[in-house]
Formats: structure tokens, C-alpha cells, sequence
């Protein structure tokens, strides 16, 4: 048997039985390496070495760690407030403000996970209080969280740049301005849709002007950190590691000095969390780098591509097997471990067959996040039952319409290209 | 009693460890961004310690990781099955987690014997003591591991902690 069946066997075999995806990627590329016997012991070692030895996957710890330093302090209650002030007093405005807030906070964010947990949870409190059913607020929470990775920054894009040399990171983080916001209508849409067959209320009146002005004002600093980054990047002042150092101690000035709520005290805590995030998410990466080596030296992504150029499948076709097969595999599979395992493979053939890298990457990227609230493995459905202790069944049952909405976005995404390719275009990325 | 007392010195002493690499990672290469703009100057060798940082980092952080049960599995199987035979599957998973600490502290040893002569670009110190982050951060791994492992294999219960939310880890 060739080294890269054993390596595909034996990782399924690994990650069925409940190995953690880290071990079963690293354990598997050992049985390859002990079974076939071609290639010395030491290619774990250094393969996994040199996937982590890299400047621009530096940028992973630092939004993690800006993002924590952010949403420790009584930002998120400013950017509720902020949020709340345009949609909160129509019917079901707590729902549009849950959204509005969500989104906003994709631009300090940079994973789905600190969007459910941090504005997502106290929503789903205020949202229970005013009314709503608690599931419905939770599923509502839990949709509107994967903007997370698709609004910059964006972990899961850094680390897609990483993976396939066609795309910059500042391209990705820009592409998906469009699409995040598409995700928030849609949203928005269901809640409309659901709110009125409810009869969800209201919150009374529209704040007053200068009341206006002054939560705006407030909710500047963190409105303007997403700009900061995107002009920084833009204007070449910063690489986009650079960006993610700036943003850190942006976000600890914003904590310490303007909003005053982030203590000394409690930075140790903020920097052991980010690292112990960290490190979960470089394991994976480094040992999905030995993984990649084997499956790369053996030419798999070759042969994939031949194969798939030799069926004559045109870029639409191709699109919408790769649409099934990623929601499939998204199902089982989180985002991280299925851009390091399959962009190597499948973006090289998206490119030969003429699909543009920016809007292949968009889909890619959707459609993964979007495994993170299917059922039955969803970690962003784990989290966010878990900070708002709705069982997962209710949790489950209220998503469908939302599921649907998300369906219409993954459809529009995948037919129209400009969606994903327009704006980094006429920003000037590539 | 002794191991108790071990067990929350060794937690402390990795989570320390932790904090102390991440805040100099950021602290190096902001302080290398602030230079470059305001002295025209940049530190010539940040990139490069804050590279290997994040490798021993990454290392170093894999034990707690795996003791909060922060690494993400696919636990369906296990879920469907009667408990003896989730708990056989445990003990296999717990062999082959045990076997590939193992396997890498033991060609992390050989590759830093073989490395000790070369030397990283702008530091010039041996790159074993970059490789020596495999070797130390599995072996502390391993050790964060037999703490758990029974708790893991009987009930798949991990170690809990009010600052990491396992589940986090899942989603980002």
C-alpha cells in the first residue's frame, strides 16, 4: 500500500474512534511513516517544525489575544448599546440588535467562538428577559456568530492564506466584508420572518439625538479598530502580523485608558487563555503540515487534479461538487483542520479549472464555517448551548430557518463571484 | 497528597511559562513596528525569537490543552456506544496519545543530537535549543496526560478550569 493510503485510512480510523484531530493527524502521518517505511522517522519532526516556524501565523496568537483584551471590558456593553440604538425599537429589535451587535464585533474578532461567547451570551440573556424564547435567541446567536470568521480579521483566512499562495491575507480579510454583511441581512431576515409570527415586541422608543451621538462616540474606538487594520494593511504601513501586534496593545489601551475596565490584574488570565487557544490551534496546523508533506510528495494533489481535469468538469460544476462534499465533510470536520488538510489539494485544481482563487477561497471558507452549526457536530453549537444552558435538541430544532437563510447566502456566494472578488479588486489587493 | 501538591506546582509552573512567552512575543515585535516608525531602526533579530517563542509556545501549551480537553475530537461513536465499549476505545485512545508522546520525545531527541552544531541566523545559538521545545513539551504532555487518564477513560471527564472553556477551542 502506498504511504498516503495508509495516511487517509488510518486518520479516518484515528479521528472515528475519538482521537483528538490534532493526535489522530499526527499519528496517523507515524503509521504511514512506520507501515510504508520510504521516508525517515525524523519528516514529522521537521515537517511539523517548519509549518509552525512562520512569521505570518503569527498573526493567529495576536488577533486571538487583541480579541480577548476587547471583549474583557464594558466594550460589549457600549457596542449593544451602539447596536441597539438603530434597530432596537422596531418588533424584534432585541433580534436585529443581537445581529447588528454580532457583526460589528466580527471586526474586533476574529473567530466565530469569541462573537457567541462574548455579545452573543449577554445577548441571549437580555433577549430572554424582553421575552423571546431563550432557544430561539440562542440558535438566532449561534447563525449570527460564524460572521466571526468571514468579517477581518479572520484566523481561519490567515491561516487559508497560508495554505494556498494565490491569496494574500489582506485580499481575504477584504473579501469578506461583502459576504459578512450578505450573512447579517439574511439574518436580519429570519428574525424579521419569525418576530412577526411570534409577535416578538419591541423596546420603546428611539434614543434621542445628542443620546445618539454619545454611544456612537463611545463606540468609536472599537468601530474604528477593523479600519485601522484594513487602511494599515492597505496603505502598506504594516504586514498583517504587524496589524495583529498593533491591534493587541490597541485593545489594551482601549481597555485600560478609555473604556477603564480592563485591570492589571486580569491580564495574566487574558494571556494564558489566548496561549493555551493558541497552541491548540498551531498543533493542529504543525501536524497537519506533516500530514500535507506525505500526501504532497506522493502527488496526490497531481493526481486529484488530472483526474478531475480528465472528467471535463467546468467551474460551475466543479463549484457545486465542491459545495456537497464540503458540506458533508464540514459536518464532522471544523474549519481549521479542513482548510490545512484540503486547500492543498483542492486549490490548485479550482485554479487549473479557471475559478477564481479569491472567490474559491470565500466559498471554502463559508461553507466550513457554516459545519460549525450543523448538526450533530458543531463547536459553535456546543458553545453557545453552553453559555446559555439551552439543551442542544432545542437548540437544534430552532435553527432550521436560519440553516435555509444560510443555504441562499452559500448559493449567491458560490454563483456570483463579484460577491467574494469585487471589492479586494477595486481596493487594489490581490 | 504529594501528588496533589505536585500537580498544581507543575500546572502553575506551565501556565507561567505560557503568559511569560506570549507577552514577549507581542512585546518584541510591537516594540520592532514602534521602532521602525519612530528611529527608522528595527531589531534585527525579533522576528526570529518571536518565531521560535511561538514554536516553544505551541509545544509547551499542547499538556494543558489536552488536560482541559481542549483538543477537539469527534466523540459520536464513543456517544453511541454501551459505556464498556466506549471505555475500551478510551483506553486505545489513551495508548496511542501515550505512544506518540513518546515517539516524539524520542526523535526529538535525536534531531536536537543531530542539530546542535547549527545555528539560527541573527541569534547564533544551537537550533537544538529550538528542537528542544518537541522533546520538553511532550514529555510535560505526557505528563499532564497520566494525571488525567484515568478520569478520561472511565467517564471522559477532563480537568476543568474557570479561565479556559474547553469547547472553546472547537470554534475558532
Amino acid at each position: 500500500m502506498s504511504p498516503s493510503v495508509i495516511l487517509l485510512l488510518s486518520v479516518c480510523v484515528y479521528l472515528a474512534i475519538g482521537v483528538p484531530v490534532a493526535f489522530a493527524l499526527g499519528l496517523s502521518t507515524v503509521t504511514a511513516l512506520l507501515v510504508s517505511g520510504s521516508f525517515p522517522m525524523l519528516v514529522l519532526l521537521k515537517e511539523t517544525f517548519t509549518g509552525i516556524d512562520s512569521f505570518p501565523l503569527m498573526a493567529v496568537p495576536f488577533f486571538i489575544l487583541a480579541a480577548e483584551l476587547m471583549s474583557g471590558g464594558s466594550l460589549t456593553e457600549v457596542l449593544l448599546k451602539f447596536a441597539g440604538q438603530f434597530v432596537g425599537h422596531k418588533r424584534g429589535g432585541l433580534g436585529y440588535t443581537n445581529v447588528v451587535a454580532l457583526t460589528f464585533f466580527s471586526g474586533i474578532s476574529g473567530s466565530a467562538l469569541a462573537d457567541a461567547a462574548g455579545p452573543g451570551s449577554m445577548m441571549i440573556k437580555m433577549m430572554d428577559k424582553a421575552g423571546y424564547d431563550r432557544s430561539y435567541a440562542a440558535a438566532l446567536t449561534a447563525s449570527t456568530a460564524i460572521v466571526g470568521p468571514i468579517i477581518p480579521p479572520s484566523i481561519i483566512m490567515i491561516i487559508y492564506a497560508l495554505a494556498d499562495d494565490n491569496v494574500s491575507v489582506g485580499a481575504l480579510f477584504v473579501a469578506g466584508l461583502i459576504p459578512g454583511l450578505l450573512i447579517a441581512v439574511a439574518m436580519c431576515v429570519v428574525n424579521w420572518y419569525i418576530s412577526k409570527k411570534r409577535n416578538y415586541k419591541g423596546d420603546g422608543q428611539m434614543p434621542s439625538g445628542p443620546e445618539i451621538i454619545k454611544t456612537t462616540w463611545q463606540a468609536l474606538p472599537a468601530i474604528l479598530l477593523p479600519v485601522l487594520i484594513l487602511g494599515g494593511m492597505r496603505a502598506g504601513w504594516f504586514t498583517p502580523t504587524e496589524a495583529s501586534v498593533v491591534a493587541v496593545f490597541y485593545a489594551l489601551i482601549c481597555g485600560k485608558f478609555i473604556y477603564r475596565t480592563l485591570e492589571w490584574k486580569a491580564v495574566p488570565d487574558i494571556l494564558s487563555r489566548s496561549a493555551l487557544l493558541t497552541a491548540s490551534v498551531l498543533l493542529i496546523i504543525g501536524m497537519s503540515a506533516s500530514f500535507a508533506w506525505i500526501l504532497t510528495i506522493e502527488g496526490v494533489p497531481q493526481t486529484m487534479a488530472n483526474w478531475i481535469s480528465s472528467i471535463h468538469l467546468n467551474a460551475w460544476t466543479f463549484l457545486i461538487v465542491i459545495n456537497v462534499f464540503l458540506l458533508l465533510f464540514g459536518i464532522f470536520i471544523e474549519p481549521l483542520p479542513g482548510v490545512m488538510v484540503l486547500v492543498p489539494i483542492l486549490a490548485p485544481v479550482a485554479a487549473k479549472i479557471g475559478v477564481d482563487p479569491i472567490h474559491f477561497a470565500m466559498v471554502v471558507i463559508f461553507n466550513l464555517t457554516l459545519g460549525m452549526i450543523t448538526p450533530p457536530v458543531g463547536g459553535l453549537l456546543f458553545v453557545t448551548s453552553n453559555v446559555s444552558k439551552v439543551p442542544l435538541s432545542e437548540l437544534t430544532r430552532e435553527l432550521k430557518p436560519f440553516l435555509i437563510a444560510h443555504g441562499v447566502v452559500l448559493v449567491a456566494l458560490t454563483f456570483v463571484p463579484a460577491l467574494s472578488n469585487w471589492l479586494p479588486h477595486v481596493m487594489g489587493f490581490k | 497528597m504529594f501528588l496533589d501538591k505536585f500537580e498544581s506546582g507543575f500546572l502553575n509552573f506551565n501556565r507561567w511559562l505560557l503568559i511569560i512567552m506570549l507577552a514577549v512575543m507581542s512585546v518584541i515585535i510591537f516594540a520592532n513596528v514602534t521602532l521602525r516608525y519612530t528611529t527608522s531602526q528595527s531589531i534585527e533579530w525579533a522576528e526570529e525569537v518571536a518565531r521560535h517563542l511561538m514554536i516553544w509556545l505551541t509545544f509547551i501549551g499542547c499538556g494543558p490543552v489536552l488536560r482541559y480537553g481542549g483538543h477537539i475530537a469527534i466523540d459520536n461513536l464513543q456517544d453511541a456506544m454501551p459505556v464498556k465499549l466506549a471505555q475500551f476505545l478510551r483506553i486505545v485512545i489513551a495508548i496511542l496519545i501515550t505512544a506518540f508522546c513518546i515517539f516524539c520525545i524520542w526523535t526529538g531527541l535525536d534531531y536536537m543530537d543531530r542539530t546542535q552544531y547549527q545555528t539560527t541566523p541573527s541569534t547564533q545559538i544551537s537550533m537544538a535549543w529550538i528542537y528542544a521545545a518537541l522533546p520538553i513539551g511532550m514529555g510535560m504532555t505526557l505528563i499532564h496526560w497520566l494525571l488525567i487518564v484515568r478520569r478520561y477513560v472511565l467517564r471522559r471527564e477532563f480537568a476543568s478550569d474557570a479561565h479556559f472553556d474547553a469547547t472553546a477551542s472547537a470554534s475558532l
